[in-house]
Parts: structure tokens; C-alpha cells; sequence
């Protein structure tokens, strides 16, 4: 029987293996708790949501229900839900658009400069959001772009190209160079090239980098915010519109909580392998 | 020796094709990027207050000089400072913790793997509010009501301990992706080294000392390094715990205070971020070092 | 009719002081099989490359059937090539490998088949069309290699290293079977390879480069009977030609050890003319006997192969300790530690100070 090489198995004791075990699904259950317990308080009512805390209770819909529904003077949930899904949808593909070509320009057949544009494209990453603002609220305020659906999907594909190019270019750095000169000498265009030859390599690649996109874009908070205050409203601003100083509220933000952070949850627990491999290459390389 | 002309020429028409494909992302991220970059530099140079309304005026560097005597500006960025170190070095430490124990193989390890990964996938607006409403929280907070459990009074994390407790989040939410490049780092140590090191006999704390942790060093620089970039700019969670106490001011908060948050000084504003953007340049070429590093290993193709 | 033309081909890579390939001048008939070999560095793979219009040709020019391919990229040359790692499309099956270049060309899908089917029934590799190379053998998938570039009938073949990947056995197999599809099919062949074992059995005639310089390109009987210098000497033949450097002054004749060297009258001449100086005598193992003339020596190493063996012997040349090889006909009784006699077979090999061949 060979032994294991993992660094943390102390011998093959195997009472020990088993302690270590329990305590790895310990620190999973305390790392995951925070979020179970949101989704529990959604099932509650006020009353026992927001109390000393509460283990065994009857689940209702109710406050699903509740955030779901309509109310004058706010954005709907449906609304937002569709805000979201459509600018996160949008400039994720636009980015991947802009960034396989650009992946293809860094590493297969690389421009003299690489190196630099690489570091160009990180550096856009140095000036907070936050801090620029100003300058963005105003242009698009020119533009006629806020609270518009434009405004964030143009901001998100800026925000998110750089990690794209970045990631995409370690995973077309993997396609060994003989393949694409077997594929020039036998006659194929650069286009040919892209779609015959590597995407279908780098197709897992592909999947990774777009999950992440989808992610951070989901996600953002400050720039929907800013630019987006009456119309086009995401769906991270309009959980934040459930803190209230009036009435309890724990129970109402927990169900809107978890229909917010369901999608990409749900989205990173089923790609979560091809995660872990996008985010290993991608950053390492 | 010299070379042909005919070559020469082919060879910049080929570069210049090389280039194609990469021009409209470039052309892109410079637009929307650098424009608004500009733009802040130019009213950086500026004083312009818009609360209550005075005219532009050119002022030169006055807003940086005023930056550094100011001192909340200093005090803005040494909560910066704390708050991303701590974040970033607790994240990473209990990252590399999480990937040692996940490396192993057991039953449902995919599945704690997954539970672990949740934090990260967390919307940081969700997760501030749910932490101080349903963990920190003073009276109800599930922390208190565990420590309650064992006789220990209740604490009010938030007050008592504002920027520890938004540090606490962010290591929360950070870890899972340390851990997964870590882990990454782990499963890719060949294990042919590693078994000539157990057939050597070499003990598993030494084997992690002098080969594992070597091995994880660029891993572990690039964990710090992207995390860096990115806690700089915490910001939502800033928001949702604590409102914007001052303890948790940090510079990109700072920023967003003095401009539209409530000080309309805009160019003050955009001198700061212009501040913000040379430090992250300066810890960025430091870290250059580390991504030269990795980059050297590759020739162009 | 595709012969192919090197015309002071170089490759110089920026940055660079030396060049990779070095005014390149040969001359491929139509048909031939020209194996181009050299050690590690020596630039046989980039001048294949160079041909392939994989590298650029910094000075000089390409020809192919007669026309100046020195600016034309690899898809205009009608050229196909075998990699040594093969390089097969890991999506894509073996039919949709093989036909991949005919689609790039417009061809029909059903010709395609055709033509697909018409290689894959030359190399046995009918029953693998519709497999991916992951499901393949190392043998099964150079085959496919060969198959990818046979579909394109192209003008000319260039193979870098094709079977170095395979194991030994495979390889010697491989080889016959190659050389025999080649004259089959009597398309022109540039073949790259590091094993002057391989270039020698299969190549028509054989060019050897060394630091980017062609050294002598000549019939495999030739290069091993007449090389041209002593880098080729050493560098031909299995075991390696001994090289021993003497000192030629004045009266001393060319000794080996006690022994004194023979000469062809040719090569005894032209050394009277060319005068003293520091000068190697070649000797093939084979060219060598042991018995009981010749200069003494203790035996150190032999090597017994069952056919043949090879004697590693001490000897004592100019007052120096020098280790000579010699072979032995079939199984011997000859042991390490033995006292025993090395003399010549035949005339020997002579190389100038400057490394050139001495004579013809």
C-alpha cells in the first residue's frame, strides 16, 4: 500500500487521518455557516428572525413572497433580476469577444511588446473604481448613459477585460506551438487557426475565465450604485435597499439576500473544478 | 551580418499583423480607462468645490501638498495600510491552512471544498450586512449567542472593534480564493520529488519546510500580490458594517467621502485618488519583481 | 519534378552574434531522400525550418521546382511536414486530422474522404479514422503524422526527427518501413535527424552541419570512407573513429605508439608537402586488429555484443597513457587486464592541423 505524499497526512494512522478529516468538515461547516444561517433567517418570520436565534421553526415563504412583490417607488425583483442578468450577460461576452483575440495577440503569435501590454492592462486595475468616479459620472452623464443599462455594461467589460486577457493568455500559452505551425503549413488562416485549432483546446479555459467574469460583474456594488440610482437598478443595490431603520428586517434582507447570491453560487458550485483550474492558471502563469 | 531587405520588410508586415488582433480590447480599456485617468490628474491640479458652487481654478500642485499635511488624508491611508495587510496575510495563512487540509484525499472532499469556496462567491454588499446583522450583531448575533453558550458576556464587534470586524470579513470572503490557488500550488509539487524525499527519509514537517513551502513561494506571492490590488479598494464593505466610522476610513473610502459622499471637494478628491493610484504603482513594481519572475520563464513564441 | 535549392541560405536570430545556419548551399534532386544530421545545435533543424517557411531566411534564398520560395509563407510552398512531437490536433479525429489541410484548401468533403481513405490504407490506419490521438500508441500516431502530410501530395517532405519519439525497437522498425513508403511514393524528402545511425541507413545521401556550417554532403558511403574532416569523422560511423593527435616533425615518421601509421600514396604525399605541425591520424575500431604485432597496450574495457566485440586498449603514444578502441571479430577471449598487440587493417585517415582531410 503506498503511502501518501499529501503534506498533511501525519502517518497512516488511520484514527488520526479520521480526526483530521472531522476537523476539515468542521472548518468547511464554520466557513459555510454565515451563509446557511442567511438562507435559514429567509425561511423565518420577523419576529424570529430577528430575535435571539432561533433553530427549529416552521419555514414559510412569506418573506419570499414579500421581496418578490411589487412596491410602488422601488424597483421590482423581476426588474432587477433582468437588469443584472442582461448587463452581466452582455459584457461578460463582450469582453471574452475583445479579450480571445487580444489572448491570441499575447501569447501564440505575441507581439514584440508583450510583456508590457500585459502589465499595461493590470495597471488599469491600480485606480480604484471609487476614486474615479467622478470623471466616469460625468462622461456618462455627457453620454446620456445613466440609469441606463450601457452605462454598466461598458464599465463591467472595462473592469473585467484585464483579468480575461490575463487568465485567457496563460491558457493559450498552453497550446504547444507545433500544433499551430502543423496548422499554417497546412494551410490555415488565422481565423482557422482560433476556431479549429485552439478554442477547442482552451475551451475549459474559455468557461473558467467567463465564470469569474460573471462573478466579479454580478457582484459590484459601488458603480451600479452611482450610475444607475433610479433606473436599471442590479441586484446588488437593490439588496442593500432591504436595511431599514423603521422595521425589522433580517428576515425580509435574508430572502432577498438568497435570491441575489443563488445565481452565481449555484454558478460556481457546478463549474467549480474548472474554477479551480482557471484560477490556478490563470493566476500562476 | 546584414539582412535582406526583402526579409526586413516582411518581418515588420508581420508584426504589424501580430498586432491586429490585439487592438480593439486595447483600444477599448484605454478609452473607457484611461480617459477618466486623465481626466482625475487634470482636476487633481485643480481646486473645484461644488458644495457650495465656486468656479474652477487652476491651483497647481496645492492639492497634493495639502494631501500630505492633511490629517485625515495620512490617517485614511494608514487604515489602508493595516486593512490590507491584515487582510491580505490572514487570508493567505489560513488559505495555505484550508489547501493543506483539502489536499488530502477523503470522502466528500469536494464537497467541504465547495462550502469553503462559498464566501467567495458571496455578493460583498450581502455579506457585510449579514455579518453585522446576524453574526456581529451585539444583542442577536450568532458569535454572541455562541460565546453566550459557554458564559462569556456579549461583545460588540462593530463599535467596540470596527475595523477588525470588516479585517474579519474580508479574510472570510478572501480566503476560499487564496485557498484555491494554494491548493493548485500544492497538487502541482511533482510527486516524484516528493517521494524521493520520504525514500530519503525525511520527515513530513521537513519535507513541507524545504520543499513544499519553496515550491508554493511564487504561488504564495502571487496570492499576496492579487490580493493586495484588490483590497486595496474594499470599499462595500466598508458601507455595509460600519457606515463609514472613521476608524474604517481607507483611502478609496476617504476618496469617496470628500467628492460625492458629502465633502463635494472634487479636486481635493481627485488628488487623493491620483495618490492612491502612484502607491499601488510603487507596491505594484515591487511586486513587478514577482511577476517579472514569473513571466521571465516564457519566451516569446 | 520538385528539387529543392539552398542558395547561401541564413538564419541569423536577433540578438544573436553567430548565426544559426551559416550560407547554406545544397542542392536536393528530385525524389531524393537528403538527411540532414549534426549534433544538438548544429542548425539542421532550423534549415528544415527554414525550408518549411517557418523561419525567416535572413540572407541568401529557397528554391523549390525551380521557384524563389524565400518570401513565400508555408501554405503557398505545397510543402507538408512530419514534427517530431507529431503535432496532431488533439479535437479532431484521425480522418478530420488527416483531411484537415484539404478543408483549409476547399476541398469537398467527400473527395476529402477519398483521399483520406486512400493514405490511411497505405499506412494500416484504416481501422483508427474515427479515434482521437489521445486514444492512440506513440507508433499509431506518428503513422498518423505521416498520413496528415502524404494526403496533401505536396512537392516536398520535411521530417523533423519523426521517429526520435518512439522506443528503440519501434524506431529500427519504423525506419525500414519509412524509407521503403518514400521510395514508394518518390516524393522529395528533407529528413532531420540527430542519429547518424538513422541518417546513414536511410538517407540517399547525407549532409552534416555543425555549427550552422555544412560540413560534407555526400553518399553514406563516401561520408563513412572519405569524410572530409575530422569533425566528420568523429562524428560518422558507430562505434566513433579513433582520432589521435601526432605531433609530424621533420624525421620522426607518424607513429602510432611504437607503430608506424600507413598511409595511402596519395595521403603519404600530400603530408610530405604540407610539413610539420600537429596532425590527426583517423582509425575506425573495425580498421584495427589485436594480435601479437603491432604497439603493446593493456586492455582496460571490453565490450562484448555477442557478434562483434569492441576492445578498449591502453596504449603508450608519444609518452602519454592514450585509449584506443578496436574491434574484434565475434565472441573473444580477450580480458581486462590482458597485454596485447594493436596493428592496422589498412591505411588510415589523416587530418590537417586545420581539421581538413589530408589527400583526396
Amino acid at each position: 500500500m503506498s503511502e501518501s505524499t499529501d503534506v498533511a497526512d501525519f502517518g497512516s494512522n488511520r484514527f488520526v487521518r479520521a480526526l483530521l478529516s472531522a476537523s476539515t468538515y468542521l472548518l468547511g461547516f464554520i466557513f459555510f455557516f454565515p451563509v446557511l444561517w442567511m438562507v435559514l433567517n429567509g425561511f423565518k418570520t420577523e419576529d424570529q428572525a430577528n430575535g435571539t436565534p432561533v433553530f427549529f421553526f416552521q419555514p414559510t415563504l412569506d418573506q419570499f413572497r414579500l421581496v418578490t412583490e411589487s412596491i410602488p417607488g422601488r424597483s421590482s425583483f423581476g426588474e432587477v433580476i433582468i437588469n443584472s442578468f442582461v448587463i452581466v450577460l452582455v459584457s461578460t461576452m463582450i469582453a471574452m469577444i475583445l479579450a480571445v483575440p487580444a489572448a491570441f495577440a499575447l501569447s501564440i503569435r505575441p507581439v514584440t511588446k508583450w510583456r508590457d501590454v500585459l502589465f499595461f492592462f493590470i495597471s488599469t486595475k491600480f485606480l480604484p473604481v471609487v476614486a474615479g468616479i467622478l470623471p466616469v459620472y460625468i462622461i456618462a452623464r455627457e453620454f446620456e448613459l445613466l440609469n441606463t443599462r450601457w452605462s454598466l455594461i461598458i464599465m463591467y467589460t472595462a473592469l473585467n477585460l484585464p483579468l480575461a486577457v490575463w487568465m485567457l493568455r496563460s491558457f493559450f500559452q498552453e497550446v504547444p506551438s507545433e500544433l499551430i505551425e502543423a496548422a499554417r503549413i497546412d494551410g490555415a488562416s488565422l481565423r482557422s487557426q482560433l476556431t479549429s485549432i485552439v478554442l477547442p483546446i482552451v475551451a475549459p479555459g474559455l468557461a473558467a475565465t467567463g465564470l469569474l467574469c460573471f462573478i466579479f460583474a454580478w457582484n459590484e456594488f459601488f458603480l451600479s450604485l452611482q450610475l444607475n440610482t433610479s433606473d436599471a437598478q442590479t441586484a446588488s443595490v437593490w439588496v442593500t435597499g432591504f436595511e431599514s431603520q423603521r422595521e425589522d428586517f433580517i428576515a425580509k434582507l435574508s430572502a432577498a439576500s438568497t435570491l441575489v447570491v443563488l445565481p452565481v453560487v449555484v454558478a460556481g458550485w457546478v463549474a467549480q473544478k474548472r474554477m479551480i483550474r482557471g484560477l490556478a492558471m490563470g493566476a500562476i502563469k | 551580418m546584414a539582412r535582406s531587405d526583402a526579409v526586413k520588410k516582411m518581418e515588420k508586415r508581420e508584426a504589424w499583423s501580430r498586432r491586429i488582433p490585439l487592438l480593439p480590447a486595447l483600444v477599448f480599456v484605454i478609452l473607457i480607462t484611461q480617459i477618466p485617468f486623465i481626466l482625475s490628474i487634470f482636476y487633481s491640479l485643480t481646486e473645484w468645490t461644488v458644495n457650495p458652487p465656486r468656479p474652477r481654478t487652476f491651483e497647481g500642485f496645492e492639492n497634493y501638498t495639502f494631501a500630505f499635511g492633511d490629517r485625515f488624508f495620512r490617517e485614511a491611508a494608514w487604515v489602508t495600510a493595516k486593512m490590507t495587510f491584515w487582510a491580505v496575510f490572514l487570508s493567505v495563512l489560513f488559505g495555505l491552512g484550508m489547501a493543506i487540509l483539502l489536499d488530502r484525499k477523503f470522502r466528500g472532499v469536494g464537497f467541504v471544498r465547495t462550502l469553503v469556496l462559498t464566501p467567495f462567491l458571496v455578493m460583498p454588499v450581502v455579506a457585510s450586512l449579514v455579518w453585522k446583522t446576524q453574526m456581529f450583531d451585539a444583542s442577536f448575533g450568532m458569535i454572541n449567542w455562541f460565546t453566550g453558550q459557554l458564559g462569556l458576556e456579549p461583545f460588540e464587534f462593530v463599535s467596540k472593534q470596527p475595523l477588525w470586524s470588516v479585517i474579519g470579513v474580508l479574510v472570510w470572503q478572501w480566503t476560499p480564493f487564496m485557498m484555491l490557488i494554494l491548493l493548485a500550488g500544492l497538487q502541482s509539487q511533482s510527486t516524484s520529488v516528493l517521494e524521493a524525499a520520504r525514500v530519503d527519509g525525511a520527515t513530513k514537517w521537513g519535507i513541507f519546510r524545504q520543499i513544499t513551502l519553496p515550491h508554493l513561494r511564487n504561488y504564495i506571492e502571487l496570492c499576496a500580490l492579487l490580493g493586495t490590488i484588490y483590497l486595496i479598494q474594499v470599499f462595500d464593505h466598508i458601507v455595509g458594517l460600519t457606515g463609514g466610522v472613521s476608524s474604517t476610513i481607507n483611502l478609496p473610502f476617504f476618496v469617496f467621502r470628500t467628492s460625492i459622499g458629502g465633502g463635494w471637494r472634487f479636486g481635493e478628491a481627485s488628488a487623493y485618488s491620483i495618490l492612491v493610484v502612484i502607491v499601488t504603482i510603487i507596491f505594484a513594481t515591487f511586486g513587478l519583481r514577482v511577476l517579472s519572475g514569473l513571466l521571465e520563464g516564457e519566451d516569446a513564441a | 519534378m520538385a528539387e529543392v535549392k539552398f542558395d547561401e541560405a541564413c538564419r541569423i536570430y536577433p540578438g544573436t552574434d553567430e548565426p544559426a545556419v551559416d550560407r547554406l548551399n545544397l542542392d536536393i534532386g528530385d525524389g531524393e531522400l537528403l538527411v540532414l544530421v549534426g549534433p544538438s545545435g548544429s542548425g539542421k533543424s532550423t534549415a528544415l525550418r527554414m525550408l518549411a517557411g517557418l523561419e525567416w531566411i535572413d540572407r541568401g534564398s529557397v528554391y523549390i521546382n525551380g521557384k524563389d520560395v524565400t518570401l513565400s509563407p508555408p501554405q503557398d510552398r505545397d510543402i507538408a511536414m512530419v514534427f517530431q512531437n507529431y503535432a496532431l490536433y488533439p479535437s479532431m479525429t484521425v480522418a478530420q486530422n488527416m483531411g484537415f489541410a484539404l478543408k483549409q484548401q476547399g476541398i469537398p468533403k467527400a473527395e476529402r474522404m477519398k483521399q483520406v481513405r486512400e493514405a490511411a490504407r497505405i499506412l494500416d490506419l484504416e481501422p483508427f479514422l474515427d479515434r482521437k490521438p489521445k486514444n492512440l500508441s506513440g507508433g499509431q500516431r506518428q503513422r498518423v503524422a505521416m498520413g496528415r502530410a502524404i494526403v496533401r501530395s505536396p512537392q516536398v517532405f520535411l521530417m523533423d526527427e519523426p521517429l526520435s519519439n518512439l522506443d528503440a525497437k519501434l524506431r529500427v522498425q519504423t525506419r525500414t518501413e519509412l524509407a521503403d513508403l518514400q521510395a514508394r511514393l518518390g516524393v522529395t524528402t528533407v529528413y532531420v535527424t540527430h542519429d547518424q545511425v538513422e541518417a546513414l541507413t536511410m538517407g540517399h545521401r547525407v549532409a552534416v552541419l555543425n555549427f550552422g556550417v555544412l560540413q560534407q554532403v555526400d553518399t553514406p558511403a563516401i561520408l563513412y570512407s572519405r569524410p572530409k574532416n575530422r569533425f566528420v569523422a568523429g562524428f560518422i560511423g558507430s562505434p566513433a573513429m579513433n582520432l589521435i593527435d601526432v605531433d609530424v616533425s621533420g624525421d620522426r615518421g607518424l607513429k602510432l605508439g611504437d607503430l608506424d601509421v600507413p598511409l595511402s600514396p596519395e595521403v603519404a604525399a600530400a603530408l610530405e608537402t604540407s610539413g610539420p605541425g600537429k596532425y590527426t591520424v583517423g582509425v575506425r575500431p573495425e580498421h584495427l586488429q589485436i594480435g601479437t604485432e603491432g604497439t603493446p597496450g593493456e586492455v582496460s574495457v571490453v565490450e562484448e555484443l555477442g557478434s562483434e566485440s569492441f576492445v578498449h586498449v591502453a596504449i603508450t603514444h608519444q609518452r602519454e597513457p592514450l585509449n584506443i578502441e578496436v574491434r574484434a571479430e565475434g565472441e573473444t577471449t580477450i580480458q581486462r587486464g590482458d597485454n596485447v598487440h594493436v596493428a592496422f587493417r589498412g591505411p588510415a585517415h589523416l587530418f590537417a592541423p586545420d581539421g581538413e582531410r589530408v589527400g583526396d
